[in-house]
């Protein structure tokens, strides 16, 4: 009897909590409905009302998926120089951003962060910029400033790199083993030797394999960067569309293809020579 | 002999109110291989890694050469680093670097800030450090990565790095807790005998009871941030045992 006298002491904690999970119920399936009807809403706002639907027929799709068949071989001599350059701006691009996120990272990463909370605010929020602007949006911007042409391209994607390097490298920093720091601290290295000795060689093997992560995903990028007239084969792509020659869009979507498998060959051979 | 290292009130707390070293007094003699013994949570790290400061103490004295630590700015005491060996419990050796690349980080406080961006150390120092590797039974080993040795050899690289420094004193943090009984065996007798090559006394904790009776030349005890005995290896008894580990030891 005492027992069950004991277990009555926590009928208090029982009742809040089956009180509290009711609740909860209740609350889920209102936030179900919620969502059904803002997805129905959407559907109809956006997809019902705006879509010409007396131009989409079974043959209208035939067409266009039968006039994109038609592949243009006669313009892949053309396309050659443009994805080089393509691959050439990925590159410098992606050089451009390994250079520019080693300070921001040092910014960004809490525990070596040279003012603390202020320059590591400052860090954070320059990976934020940078990666919360679309590349094709840094693109338009660095036309504007530079002038059309591969440059423009190179910029974009530099600074559109910088974040995700800088945070992945940022977030190694902080998780550093201290065991080396503290080492270097003892001999006496200063501030710098301690970061050149007792963190970068634990964050280097992150650093390069995002880095050709980081230029796997540019040479994606540097595809488009010709449709805002920076440089490389989305230039080639746009003239294609813009004459309507179905056949040839579909060439330099071909010509991006092997670009983009190749980069992703050798990205993958690259990772496995480094780490 | 005059005492190289005098550690006097010395109090840490690492929250307030709460203090971990409670007032610690004792010198270090050019001669000396003292142990601090003391139970896990007794402060002995915290003691050990106070006299070059890598924990910062919230009050008392710590005279290195006579010259107080405590009141020194950030290069200054950068400085006396240098004079002050470290050897790690977990070795703390760069996994990614070389043997001789990890053990010339020792020369750091020598060397500028260009010359170890390209880590181009001076051909004395390397020199130097290819001696020391010698002398602690790694020559063959030089170029393999830090990673790729045992915990034994991983320890050695650590003395052979806290040496490069000329220092004169070592600080020593249970540099056996991460190794088998016989491969500690080598590496205390290891560091007794660098001690008296090199003329320079050691502090080092350890919480083996045997160890430090067998290798030391003086032992303190430490019990929850208080010293409880300090006195040659002969005096201890098992009454001083069950004192500064308060249980009885059978």
């Amino acid at each position: 009897m005492a027992a069950l006298a004991d277990l009555s002491r926590y009928d208090r904690h029982v009742e809040r909590i089956a009180v509290w999970r009711n609740r909860s119920r209740r609350m889920r399936y209102a936030t179900y409905f919620i969502i059904t009807v803002l997805i129905a809403w959407s559907i109809e706002a956006i997809v019902v009302g705006d879509t010409d639907w007396s131009r989409i027929s079974w043959a209208s799709m035939l067409k266009s998926a039968s006039q994109f068949m038609s592949v243009d071989l006669s313009i892949v001599g053309s396309l050659m120089e443009p994805a080089l350059e393509t691959a050439l701006m990925a590159t410098l691009g992606t050089l451009v951003g390994l250079v520019l996120a080693v300070p921001v990272a040092w910014l960004g990463a809490m525990n070596i962060s040279p003012l603390g909370r202020a320059t590591y605010t400052l860090g954070r929020g320059l990976m934020t910029l940078s990666r919360s602007v679309h590349e094709v949006v840094w693109a338009l911007i660095f036309v504007a400033a530079v002038g059309l042409g591969a440059l423009a391209g190179v910029l974009a994607m530099g600074i559109r790199s910088i974040g995700f390097i800088s945070k992945t490298v940022a977030e190694a920093i902080e998780d550093v083993n201290p065991g080396p720091v503290e080492a270097m601290r003892a001999v006496g290295a200063s501030r710098f030797q301690i970061l050149l000795f007792g963190i970068v060689p634990q964050v280097v093997p992150v650093f390069i394999g995002n880095v050709i992560f980081e230029w796997d995903v540019n040479i994606r990028r540097s595809t488009i960067m010709g449709l805002v007239g920076a440089g490389g084969l989305g230039l080639a792509l746009h003239r294609q569309m813009a004459a309507y020659n179905y056949g040839g869009i579909a060439t330099v979507l071909l010509v991006i293809l092997l670009l983009i498998v190749a980069g992703e060959i050798i990205s993958y051979y690259a990772r496995r020579a480094v780490i | 002999m005059p005492a190289i290292l005098e550690v006097q009130d010395l109090r840490v707390s690492y929250t307030a109110g709460r203090e971990v070293l409670k007032g610690i007094n004792f010198t270090v003699d050019a001669d000396d291989f003292l142990a601090i013994i003391g139970p896990s949570g007794s402060g002995k790290s915290t003691l050990i890694r106070c006299v070059n400061r890598l924990v910062e103490p919230s009050g008392g004295q710590i005279l290195f050469e006579g010259r107080d630590l405590l009141k020194l700015g950030e290069s200054k005491m950068r400085a006396e680093r240098r004079n002050i060996g470290m050897i790690f419990q977990e070795f703390n050796l760069i996994e990614r670097l070389s043997v001789i690349d990890n053990v010339l980080t020792g020369r750091l406080g020598y060397t500028g800030t260009w010359r170890s961006l390209f880590r181009a150390f001076s051909k004395d120092d390397i020199r130097n450090a290819v001696r020391l590797l010698d002398r602690v039974g790694l020559i063959e080993h030089l170029d393999k990565r830090a990673d790729q040795l045992s915990g034994g050899q991983r320890q050695r690289v650590g003395i052979a790095r806290a040496l490069i420094q000329n220092p004169k004193m070592l600080l020593v943090d249970e540099p056996t807790s991460s190794l088998d009984p016989k491969i500690a065996r080598e590496v205390m007798t290891l560091i007794r005998e660098i001690a008296r090559e090199f003329n320079v006394p050691v502090l080092c904790n350890i919480h083996d009871v045997d160890l430090a009776l067998e290798f030391c030349s003086r032992v303190i005890g430490l019990q929850e941030g208080t010293k409880r005995f300090d006195g040659p290896p002969s005096e201890i008894d098992k009454h001083v045992l069950a004192d500064i580990y308060s249980m009885e030891v059978l």
